[in-house]
C-alpha cells in the first residue's frame, strides 16, 4: 500500500482517533441546555427546583453565577445567561448536568422559563420597509452603519449612457460540520480546564476568560481532534456553559448540542438583500452604488464584524473610478451572525459576478471580456484605496476563459458553461507563534491548534519545514500542546494557517539554522538532511551530525530549540472615503476563477452540474495533494450555497427546518468532477510566497453556477439557492 | 426546546406471535402504545421529543419478513426490510415502478431497517411507497382480533398520519395483485437522500388495460386521479393522450402548498412528471 | 425498563451485557458502553451516516436502531471491519487515494461500503454504487477523493 501524505489518514480509517465528540472523563456528568421557548421576551423566571429534584442532577442559571464565579462577573454585554430578555428562540438561559444524558434531558425539560414576550423581527425588509430610500441610522435594529464614497456618484448616474439597477437576495446558510459543537470541562480549585473541538483554543480562552470573568491564566484550553470547522468553531460555544457545570458539580461534564441545537443555536451566516446600481458609457463602468442590508441576528452595536467585513466583497475584484456603497448591519431576533467558510463571500460574489454580467449583456458587451476589462491587476488601488500587489487573478481568468469556450464547443445542446470570479484577503495580521525542536533523529514542531481536516496543520507546517530545512517529511513530526504550554496561535480560520503560523515557523526555523551557521564558524546556508540514520546538517558539501553543534545543556536536553512569530500587517484603507462605520482592510489578495457546466430541466428548474474547473491564484502549493483537496471540497460547499442550502426563518424568528433533512448538503450524488488548476509564482505574504487556500474555493461557486444556468436556459436567477422552484419561477418570467 | 411529556424511557414488548402482539395491542389504554417495526420514524420522534407513548410493541420476532410471488401477485410481509425488497430481482424487472420507489427512500442504510408496513402505518404525505401502491391497487392486510380483512391502499390511507388501522389491528402485509409496467417519478432538491415535494406514480394494467396515475408529496395524503387514468389508452398512449391525462391531472388534484414547494410550483410539475413516468412505463414493457 | 442480559457479538467476540435501558440506541450502546467510538455520532436522526456499522453484514444506522432490536445479532464496528478482507480492502483504498479530511464522516463510509460491497458483490453498476453512497454526508472532501477510493477498490476487487 502507498504511504499516505496525510500522516492522520491512517488512525482515521481505523476509527482509532478521539475527536472532541469521543471524549470523556471518570465520574463525568452529561450536560444539556435550557433554551428560551420565545424569540423576544422579557425573562420573567427560570425555575430550576423541578430539575433540582431530580437525582444527581445539577443546574445553574444567571442567578447562580455570582457564588460560581467567586463574585467575579465577566463582559457586561456578553453573560454566559441573560438576565433580563431573550433575544433569540432556543437562546440558553440555564445548563443542568446529570449522571446520564437522558436524564440531563429530561432535567432540561423539566426547568421552567417563563418570558413575556415582546414582538419579535426576523426579515430585515420587514423592518425597514423603506429601504434604500432613507435613512436608518437611529433605529435601535441597526448594529452597524458603514458608509463610503468617491467621487460625483450623482452626477455620474446622471450622465452616464446606461444605468442598471437590480435587486438581489441571498439565504442563510449553515457550517455543517457534522461533528457538533462538544467539550469536556473540569474544573479544580480556581484552574478552568476544557478539553474541546474548536478552530481555536487560544480563542476559546479569550472568549472564556472574558465571558466568565476568569483571568487568562487560570483558563486552560486542550483542543481536541475537530470533526469539521468550517468557520462554526472558531470562537467558544458550549465551554462557559460546561465550565459553569462542572463548577457547580464539582466533577468533569461533557456538554454537546444536539444536532437540532447545532441547527437552532447555531450562529451562521444570515439573509441579506442587496442593491446593485451600475452606471456604464461606452463599454466603461463610470460608477457604482452598493446598498446592503444585511442581517446580522442579535449581533450587538458595535460588535458586528460582518457588515464592515463583507461589504468589501460587493464591489468585487474590479476598478471602478466613482462609486458610493452602504450597508446596514441589522439586528433581528436570530442568533449572532457568524463565520461559515468566507463569510457571506460567497454571496457577495455571486451578487457581483451575476450583475456585472447582466450590466455587460444589457449594453451588448461579452460578459467576460467586460469583466477582464475591469479587473484589478498588480499595482491597481481598491475603491477603498488598497493598493494590488502578486495578484494571479487576471492569470486566472485567461486560463478560464480559455477553458470556458473549449467547453462552450464541446457542449452538448442544452448545456450551458458558466464562469464565476472571486477574490479573497488572507487574514495573516492574525498573529501566531511557534517553537521548533531538533534531535539528532526529529525535528518537531510545538503548536497550539489541532487539525481540523485541511491538512493545514499536519501537512502545510511539515511542507514549510521540509522545504525550509531539506529534512524530509517523515522526520518532520507537527506536535500539539494546550494553551498553557504552546506558544499562543490565533486560530485555524481566515485562510491563515499556513500563511501566518506557518511564517511563524519559518521564522523558527530559519532562527534554528542560524543557530547552526553561527556555531559551525559562520558557514551559510546551512540545511538539514537525514544520512546514515541521523539528522545532518549541511553546508554546501560539509556534513556534520547536528547533535555536534548542540552546547551542553542542548546535549543534556536532547534537542536544540528555537522559536519564531509572525505578526502581519494589517491592511490600510483611504479613510478619506470613509463617511461612516469601520471598513476592514484587505490585504495579501488571492482569487480563483471557476468554470461550470450544467444542465437545467426546463420544465421542473432541477439543475446538473456536468463538469467544473477551478482556477486558483495560490503563490505557491505547499502540498499538491492537500491543495487538489481543499479546492474540490470548497467547490461542493459552494455547490450547496449555490443549489440547495437554505434556513428558513419564519417571520417571528423560528428556524423551520433544524436538520438534515430539510437542511440539505450535497451528497455525493450531486457534485462532479472537478479539475483543478494552480497559478503559481504570485507570491503572497506566507512562507516561500503561499497563499491562504481554505476559503477562496467556495467563494466563485454560486456565481459560477449562476451564469451557467443563465447560459443553459436564459434564467437570471436573482435569489440564493437555485433551487429548483426559483429556477422554475425565473424561468417562467422570461 | 422538549415538550416535558417527552419520554426518555418506555417498555418495550417483543411478542414471538401475532396473538400475543395483539393482546398487548387490546390491553393498552388509547395512546400509550406505539408499534415499533423497522424504527426509523419512531426513533426520530424519540429524540425530537415528540414520543408520548409509555409502552412500545416490536414486531421483529413476528415471521413477517417475508416475499412470496404467486405467479403476478406478490406480497410482502409488513416487516421486510426495504432493502430486502429492493435486492429481489423480480422487483427490480417486474415491478420497476415500486423498485424506484423504494430506491427514493432514505439511504440504503436507512432501508435496511425501514419497512413498507412502518410506511403505510406512518401514511406521511411525502410517502415515496403509497403512491406507488396506489398506481399498483395495492391491498393491506390486517389482522386484529376478529381476524384478518383486506383493505386497498386507496381507503387504507385516510390522511396525514391517519389511516384505516383500528387501534387493535397490525399491518400484516402488502398485495400487490399483478405485476405492471409502472413508473414512479418525482421532483426534489437532492435527487437522493431527499424528501419528494411533487411525485407521480403510474401503473398500466395488461389485464384490465387500463392506467392508474397517483400524485403525492403535498399534505394531506397521496392521492390517485383515476380521471386522469381514464384518459390514458392501451399500453402506448398516444402524446395528446399523456397531455391531457396530465392537465387533467394537474387540474383536479388537491394540491396545497407547505414549506418545501408552493402549490403553483407543484401543479406545473404535474405535467412534466406526468409525461415521462407514461414514458418510462410504456417502454418498461409488458415485462410480466 | 432494563432487559437483564443482552447478548450481541461485537466485532466477532460474543458480548453479553446487563441493564441495558431499552430505549438505548445500538449507536450509544457501542459508543459508550462498549468503548468503541470509531463509531460516530453526528445528526442523531439518520441524515449523514455517520453512525453506520454492520448488523449481521448489512449497513444499519446506529442511531435510528434500539440495540434490543438487533439481540442476538452479529455487530460489525470500524475498529473490526479490517478483520474482513474487503473492510480491510476499503480502508486501505481510502488510506491511500487520501480520502480523508477531517475524517468524521470516515467510519461511515468504510462502513456503508464495505457493506455495499459484500451485499451484491462487483455485480452492482458503478453509478448504482455511488447512488447508494449519497446517505453519508461529507463537508469535507467534495467527495471526489472518496469517488476515486471506491474506483480503487473496484480495480482491486477479486
Amino acid at each position: 500500500m502507498t504511504a499516505s501524505m496525510r500522516p492522520d489518514a491512517r488512525a482515521k480509517v481505523l476509527g482509532q482517533l478521539a475527536f472532541g465528540a469521543d471524549l470523556e472523563a471518570p465520574g463525568m456528568l452529561w450536560g444539556a441546555l435550557v433554551t428560551a421557548p420565545a424569540a423576544h421576551g422579557h425573562l420573567r423566571s427560570v425555575d430550576l427546583a423541578p430539575a433540582r429534584a431530580l437525582p444527581g442532577v445539577v443546574a445553574v442559571a444567571a442567578a447562580d453565577l455570582g457564588p460560581l464565579l467567586s463574585g467575579r462577573s465577566g463582559d457586561p454585554e456578553r453573560p454566559a445567561f441573560p438576565r433580563e430578555t431573550v433575544t433569540y428562540r432556543n437562546q440558553p438561559v440555564a445548563a443542568v448536568a446529570a449522571p446520564t444524558l437522558p436524564l440531563a434531558r429530561e432535567a432540561a425539560a423539566a426547568v421552567r422559563v417563563v418570558v413575556e414576550p415582546i414582538p419579535a423581527v426576523s426579515d430585515v425588509e420587514a423592518v425597514f420597509p423603506d429601504w434604500p430610500g432613507s435613512d436608518l441610522g437611529a433605529s435601535p435594529h441597526v448594529a452597524a452603519h458603514v458608509l463610503a464614497r468617491r467621487g460625483e456618484v450623482d452626477r455620474a448616474f446622471r450622465e452616464a449612457g446606461t444605468v442598471v439597477r437590480e435587486t438581489y437576495r441571498t439565504s442563510s446558510v449553515h457550517p455543517v460540520a457534522l461533528e457538533p459543537h462538544v467539550c469536556v470541562a473540569e474544573v479544580h480549585d480556581d484552574r478552568w480546564t476544557v478539553r474541546t473541538s474548536t478552530q481555536s483554543p487560544f480563542g476559546v480562552r479569550e472568549d472564556v476568560s472574558s465571558i466568565l470573568g476568569v483571568p487568562e491564566e487560570s483558563v486552560v484550553v486542550d483542543g481536541a481532534w475537530v470533526g469539521g470547522g468550517f468557520g462554526g468553531k472558531g470562537a467558544s460555544f458550549v465551554e462557559p456553559y460546561a465550565l459553569l457545570l462542572s463548577r457547580a458539580a464539582g466533577r468533569p461534564v461533557r456538554l454537546a448540542l444536539s444536532y437540532r441545537e447545532e441547527f437552532l443555536l447555531g450562529r451562521t451566516t444570515l439573509p441579506a438583500v442587496v442593491r446593485m446600481e451600475t452606471a456604464v458609457t461606452s463599454g466603461r463602468i463610470v460608477a457604482r452604488r452598493v446598498r446592503l442590508l444585511l442581517d446580522v441576528g442579535t449581533s450587538l452595536p458595535g460588535r458586528d464584524f460582518a457588515t464592515g467585513y463583507a461589504i468589501g466583497f460587493l464591489l468585487g475584484p474590479y476598478r471602478c473610478p466613482t462609486f458610493e456603497i452602504e450597508g446596514y448591519g441589522v439586528r433581528t431576533n436570530k442568533p449572532p451572525f457568524g463565520p461559515h467558510r468566507a463569510p457571506f463571500a460567497p454571496q457577495c460574489a455571486f451578487v457581483v459576478e451575476s450583475h456585472l454580467e447582466h450590466v455587460a449583456r444589457e449594453v451588448g458587451v461579452d460578459p467576460l471580456a467586460f469583466k477582464a476589462d475591469h479587473l484589478w491587476h498588480d499595482g491597481d488601488t481598491t475603491a477603498l484605496g488598497q493598493r494590488v500587489a502578486h495578484f494571479g487573478l487576471p492569470t486566472a481568468l485567461e486560463a478560464a476563459r480559455g477553458v470556458a469556450e473549449e467547453w462552450r464547443r464541446t457542449a452538448p445542446a442544452g448545456h450551458g458553461v458558466g464562469v464565476g470570479l472571486g477574490f479573497w484577503s488572507t487574514n495573516t495580521p492574525a498573529g501566531g507563534e511557534a517553537r521548533v525542536r531538533l534531535t539528532p533523529k526529529e525535528l518537531v514542531v510545538v503548536q497550539g491548534e489541532r487539525e481540523i481536516g485541511t491538512g493545514s496543520v499536519l501537512v502545510g507546517l511539515a511542507a514549510v519545514a521540509e522545504r525550509r530545512t531539506g529534512l524530509p517529511r517523515d522526520r518532520i513530526r507537527i506536535e500539539y500542546a494546550d494553551t498553557a504550554h504552546a506558544p499562543y496561535d490565533a486560530g485555524v480560520f481566515g485562510s491563515r494557517t499556513v500563511g501566518a503560523l506557518g511564517s511563524a515557523v519559518d521564522q523558527a526555523l530559519r532562527n534554528l539554522l542560524a543557530t547552526l551557521a553561527e556555531r559551525w564558524g559562520g558557514r551559510s546556508p546551512v540545511t538539514l538532511g537525514w544520512e546514515n540514520g541521523a539528522i545532518v546538517a549541511r553546508a554546501g558539501t560539509a556534513r556534520r551530525p547536528v547533535s555536534e553543534f548542540f552546547n551542553a545543556a542542548e546535549s543534556e536536553a536532547g534537542a536544540l530549540v528555537a522559536e519564531g512569530k509572525h505578526y502581519g500587517q494589517p491592511g490600510t484603507i483611504d479613510e478619506s472615503l470613509v463617511v461612516a462605520g469601520t471598513f476592514y482592510p484587505y490585504t495579501d489578495f488571492t482569487g480563483a476563477a471557476h468554470v461550470a457546466e450544467v444542465t437545467v430541466d426546463r420544465e421542473t428548474g432541477s439543475v446538473r452540474v456536468v463538469r467544473y474547473a477551478a482556477f486558483h491564484d495560490v503563490g505557491w502549493v505547499v502540498d499538491p495533494l492537500s491543495a487538489r483537496a481543499q479546492v474540490e471540497g470548497g467547490v461542493a460547499m459552494g455547490l450547496g450555497t449555490a443549489l440547495t442550502e437554505e434556513a428558513l426563518w419564519s417571520d417571528d424568528g423560528r428556524l423551520l427546518n433544524p436538520g438534515l433533512v430539510d437542511y440539505r448538503i450535497p451528497t455525493l450524488d450531486e457534485v462532479p468532477p472537478v479539475d483543478v488548476t494552480f497559478v503559481e509564482g504570485f507570491l503572497g505574504a506566507g512562507p516561500f510566497g503561499a497563499k491562504g487556500l481554505g476559503e477562496p474555493p467556495i467563494i466563485p461557486v454560486p456565481a459560477a453556477i449562476a451564469s451557467a444556468v443563465r447560459a443553459a436556459s436564459g434564467a437570471h436567477v436573482t435569489e440564493l439557492p437555485l433551487a429548483p422552484e426559483r429556477v422554475a419561477r425565473a424561468l417562467k418570467s422570461r | 426546546m422538549r415538550s416535558a411529556r417527552a419520554v426518555a424511557a418506555f417498555d418495550l414488548l417483543t411478542p414471538a406471535t401475532a396473538e400475543e402482539a395483539l393482546s398487548a395491542l387490546r390491553s393498552a389504554a388509547p395512546g400509550a402504545l406505539a408499534v415499533l417495526a423497522g424504527g426509523t420514524d419512531l426513533l426520530f420522534d424519540l429524540d425530537d421529543g415528540r414520543l408520548a407513548s409509555r409502552t412500545v410493541l416490536s414486531l421483529r420476532r413476528l415471521p413477517w419478513r417475508t416475499l412470496a410471488w404467486d405467479g403476478a401477485a406478490l406480497t410482502i410481509g409488513s416487516t421486510l426490510p426495504l432493502r430486502t425488497l429492493e435486492n429481489d430481482p423480480g422487483v427490480r424487472t417486474r415491478l420497476p415502478g415500486l423498485y424506484a420507489a423504494v430506491r427514493a427512500v432514505g439511504s440504503v442504510a436507512l432501508r435496511h431497517r425501514a419497512t413498507l408496513g412502518g410506511n403505510l402505518g406512518r401514511s406521511a404525505p411525502a410517502s415515496d411507497l403509497i403512491p406507488i401502491l396506489l398506481a399498483l391497487d395495492a391491498e393491506v392486510e390486517l389482522v386484529g382480533p376478529e381476524g384478518a380483512r383486506t383493505v386497498l391502499v386507496d381507503r387504507f390511507v385516510q390522511g396525514s398520519r391517519k389511516t384505516a388501522l383500528r387501534p387493535d389491528e397490525l399491518i400484516r402485509a402488502v398485495r400487490i395483485p399483478e405485476a405492471r409496467p409502472s413508473a414512479y417519478l418525482l421532483q426534489r432538491v437532492r435527487p437522493f437522500h431527499d424528501i419528494s415535494h411533487m411525485a407521480v406514480a403510474v401503473a398500466y394494467s395488461p389485464r384490465r388495460e387500463s392506467w392508474r396515475v397517483a400524485l403525492a408529496g403535498f399534505p394531506p395524503r397521496p392521492i390517485l386521479v383515476p380521471e386522469a387514468g381514464e384518459l390514458l389508452r392501451g399500453p402506448r398512449p398516444s402524446s395528446a393522450e399523456v397531455v391531457r391525462a396530465a392537465e387533467t391531472a394537474a387540474q383536479l388534484a388537491p394540491i396545497v402548498a407547505d414549506k418545501r414547494a408552493s402549490e403553483e410550483y407543484r401543479r406545473a410539475l404535474v405535467k412534466p412528471l406526468l409525461e415521462r413516468a407514461v414514458r418510462a412505463c410504456a417502454s418498461s414493457g409488458g415485462a410480466t | 425498563m432494563t432487559s437483564p442480559v443482552l447478548r450481541l457479538t461485537v466485532n466477532g467476540r460474543p458480548t453479553a451485557l446487563d441493564s441495558v435501558p431499552v430505549a438505548e440506541r445500538l449507536l450509544d450502546t457501542v459508543r459508550w458502553r462498549l468503548g468503541l467510538k470509531g463509531t460516530k455520532e453526528g445528526c442523531r436522526t439518520g441524515g449523514c451516516g455517520a453512525c453506520t456499522l454492520l448488523v449481521d453484514g448489512r449497513p444499519t444506522l446506529s442511531c435510528l436502531t434500539l440495540t434490543h432490536e438487533v439481540e442476538g445479532s452479529g455487530i460489525t464496528t470500524v475498529e473490526g471491519v479490517s478483520e474482513d478482507p474487503v473492510g480491510a480492502r476499503v480502508q486501505a483504498a481510502f488510506e491511500a487515494v487520501g480520502a480523508v479530511q477531517c475524517g468524521y464522516c470516515t467510519p461511515g463510509f468504510v462502513m456503508t461500503l464495505t457493506g455495499l460491497l459484500k451485499e451484491r458483490g462487483s455485480a452492482e453498476a458503478f453509478e448504482e454504487l455511488l447512488n447508494d453512497l449519497a446517505g453519508n454526508l461529507c463537508r469535507c472532501t467534495g467527495y471526489a477523493s472518496i469517488v476515486r477510493a471506491v474506483a480503487a477498490v473496484r480495480e482491486k476487487s477479486p
